[in-house]
């Protein structure tokens, strides 16, 4: 099996099996729409960091008891909304609302003495609803741009068909992850943007390097149209690349989320590693078996 | 000959820039992530004047060089209306958005005395010393720097000895309590009248008599104690005397007064002036939309583990491909740590001469182009493979495979570049350091591609001829296709 599948003679006939993936597909639109739809009319809760609904985070590495934190939870200073702690380390990181800067120094100097952690290793993070409004905004400005130049190259390259498929396998990518965000609560903060804004990038290269496998199979066959002998000849070639690829891609990042755990890091790094390794699975999967059904219909017409 | 020169070009190239950079002790200038520090977004309201904003960080510039203790503090404008200020290795927060974030204590203290007289500042006691004459012996009241006679820390209801730069010489001030302080005053504009800048300075309805009065006792004295000294943030910004024709029993009156500026700099000092008597300190009121303190340990720890990321992520790739496409996989271990090694000798290079930043985004940037690149080579050692099934010859297929593989890897990385620039662009913060490395690294992996890897595939795949050097094959496999 493994021979065959290294040497590209598998004989999976994609172009049958097409239509078995358009169903999961539907499947999957429908779970998306559901998803995005619920969590823009608030049925479902998103997870924003405080860069997106404003406020303060006092970060401080500390040996802590349950009994420390209901103290903080319950302090008179200011309401805290919410604490997080990890594990494999002592780091613990309160959330509160945004006050007046004598306030949140009051709950600093309480959290030192409180802890007996110095205030200067407080890491300490006040930070106003716009910031996270604005990186949101200019993301999805560039997503827009980005897109309507990517629709153009393919078009101009391959033909239009094909760019619509790119951009269906990318919505699915993208829609992908922020669906696992919101179903498992995962924190949702600007990294996050960041990371999706990556997964674009990842998604439409293995597409591209997709289509432009297909258009090279064409000419070998001398035709200037699909047929399902060159999709299923194409995708029986490509599957190992695609596995290889996704692997080298995975394994930095996979590095980044076990070495983070293990040393006990938090934050941003791990912010973005996690939903990158999403991505990268999810453009894989999409990459063959989104495009596929697809070009299975334009085969058919 | 010649594809062989091409061949070891980026490899010495890589190899000599590493070289230079390890000897001449260059180091990435690492962000304020990364090594801890201060960051603040100051945002102005909506539509201001993007002149006065630039003014406004003008002014910070000076502010923090005069706070000291901070190692290359970046204040840069981000976005319309908003500004970065970022504290490299700070850690009082207090202090630092102090500095820069608040709209400044601008006051008005009557001059005692200074340094033109006395050649050293008036705080100083000195009494000869008769065992040493060339050491008297200095004294200086509470609360004054012994060295330097001034002030440590201004407080506006005492008396102070404060620095005045403003002459382009340094000068000494005995000030006494403020009289006056910025909110007294309407309005400041600076003028040319007839042969010399004037700087119009005209009070509050409310505060008029206060100036009056104040300009009536001023006017009794002579010499240095005429001056009335303008001070914004324990800095004496300009000391202007009251004129002689000024009548100590009337003083000056109707809310206005003129000081002259003189005409030797085409108005800079007397416009400076006037912002600073119009503004206090920034021309602008700024929201603290962002506070951001990363500790130096926190900063430290991140910069380990992505490291140790890349390191391990990298060791693991080369492995994979080693195993996986044999002597071809050696060529992609060559290229990836000559890529790694050009990589790294850039950023540093950018940092030292370009003042560029690597931040946690950046890092992020660099593990995810590992991905990027390896997977050139897999395209292409793919391709031969493909060429090998067709039955062509070892030569002719490496040949064909490193041609043919350029065009995808060229519309792949076009479509990696085309999101790097977009993101660069259009983002803020954080999104352009990741732009930056991911645009930079595939650019490099385009002429990886086209000057290593073309040369490299082919030169190995005339080692042997055998597929089981190359892929997990033999011949057979190959054959019975």
């Amino acid at each position: 099996m493994f021979k065959r599948l290294f040497l590209g003679n598998t004989n999976i006939d994609f172009h049958n099996i097409g239509s078995r993936f358009y169903k999961i597909f539907i499947i999957e639109f429908i779970i998306f729409s559901a998803v995005l739809i619920g969590s823009i009319f608030g049925f479902l809760n998103l997870n924003l960091s405080v860069d997106f609904t404003g406020g303060t985070t006092y970060q401080l590495d500390t040996e802590y008891t349950d009994n420390d934190v209901d103290d903080v939870l319950n302090n008179t200073i200011l309401p805290v909304s919410r604490y997080q702690t990890f594990d494999n380390s002592n780091t613990i990181i309160f959330r509160a609302v945004e006050s007046t800067q004598e306030r949140e120094t009051e709950l600093l100097n309480y959290l030192s003495v409180k802890f007996s952690v110095e205030k200067n290793e407080i890491e300490f993070q006040r930070v106003g609803p716009t910031f996270g409004e604005e990186i949101t905004n200019k993301g999805i400005r560039a997503l827009v741009i980005f897109i309507s130049i990517i629709a153009l190259l393919i078009s101009f390259r391959y033909e239009y068909r094909f760019s619509l498929i790119a951009l269906t396998a990318l919505m699915h990518d993208l829609l992908l992850t922020f669906s696992v965000y919101v179903i498992l609560g995962l924190e949702i903060t600007p990294s996050t943007i960041i990371a999706l804004l990556t997964i674009l990038g990842y998604s439409l290269y293995d597409t591209v390097i997709l289509f432009d496998k297909l258009k090279d199979s064409q000419k070998s066959f001398k035709r200037d149209t699909l047929t399902s002998e060159i999709l299923n000849k194409t995708f029986n070639e490509v599957l190992m690349r695609s596995i290889n690829t996704s692997f080298t891609s995975a394994i930095p990042i996979i590095s980044i989320i076990l070495i983070g755990n293990y040393l006990g890091i938090e934050g941003n790094l791990s912010d973005f590693a996690i939903p990158l390794l999403i991505g990268i699975l999810s453009g894989t999967y999409s990459s063959i078996f989104v495009t596929v059904p697809f070009l299975s219909k334009i085969i058919k017409t | 000959m010649k594809s062989f020169l091409k061949l070891i070009f980026l490899p010495i190239l890589s190899v000599g820039l590493f070289i230079f950079v390890y000897l001449n002790n260059i180091q990435p200038k690492l962000g304020l992530d990364l090594q801890g520090g201060v960051s603040v977004i100051l945002t102005a309201e909506e539509g201001t004047d993007p002149e006065l904003i630039e003014q406004a960080v003008e002014i910070m510039r000076t502010r923090i060089s005069a706070f000291g203790e901070v190692q290359e503090p970046e204040i840069s404008i981000s976005g319309e209306n908003s500004v970065l200020v970022q504290l490299p290795g700070l850690t009082d927060q207090e202090k630092a958005i102090e500095a820069v974030g608040t709209t400044g204590l601008l006051t008005f203290r009557p001059v005692l005395n200074s340094s033109l007289n006395l050649g050293y500042s008036p705080a100083l006691t000195i009494t000869p010393n008769e065992d040493d004459p060339d050491n008297p012996i200095v004294t200086a009241p509470d609360g004054v720097d012994q060295l330097t006679g001034l002030t440590l820390d201004d407080n506006p209801d005492t008396d102070s000895y404060l620095l005045s730069l403003s002459d382009g010489f340094p000068i000494i001030y005995h000030l006494g309590p403020a009289e006056l302080t910025g909110n007294d005053i309407d309005d400041a504009l600076a003028v040319y009248p007839q042969n010399e800048w004037i700087v119009q300075l005209v009070l509050k309805d409310t505060s008029e008599q206060k100036f009056t009065d104040l300009t009536k006792k001023l006017a009794k004295l002579m010499g240095e104690q005429r001056r009335l000294a303008i001070v914004l943030d324990g800095q004496v910004i300009s000391a202007p005397g009251i004129a002689m024709d000024v009548n100590p029993e009337i003083g000056i009156t109707g809310g206005t007064a003129a000081i002259s500026m003189g005409n030797s700099d085409q108005g800079e000092s007397a416009n400076n002036l006037a912002v600073i008597l119009r503004y206090g300190a920034l021309p602008v009121a700024f929201e603290r939309s962002s506070i951001q303190k990363v500790s130096a340990t926190l900063g430290e720890n991140t910069l380990a583990l992505g490291l140790q990321a890349g390191f391990v992520g990298l060791i693991i790739v080369s492995l994979f491909l080693l195993f996986y496409y044999r002597l071809s996989g050696v060529t992609a271990i060559l290229g990836l740590g000559s890529f790694g090694a050009l990589f790294y000798s850039i950023i540093a290079l950018l940092g030292e001469y370009q003042g560029y930043t690597l931040t946690l985004a950046g890092i992020a940037g660099v593990i995810v182009s590992i991905g990027l690149t390896a997977d050139s080579y897999i395209v292409i050692f793919e391709k031969l493979k493909d060429e090998l099934k067709v039955g062509r010859s070892f030569n002719f297929a490496a040949e064909k495979a490193v041609t043919e593989a350029w065009n995808t890897i060229l519309v792949a990385d076009f479509v990696s570049i085309i999101a790097s620039v977009i993101l660069y662009i259009l983002a803020i913060g954080p999104i352009r350091g990741f732009a930056l490395t991911l645009g930079l690294a595939t650019v490099f992996d385009l002429f990886y591609t086209r000057i290593f890897i073309r040369n490299a595939v082919p030169l190995f795949g005339n080692i042997t001829d055998n597929p089981r050097s190359y892929f997990p094959l033999t011949k057979k496999d190959i054959e019975n296709v």
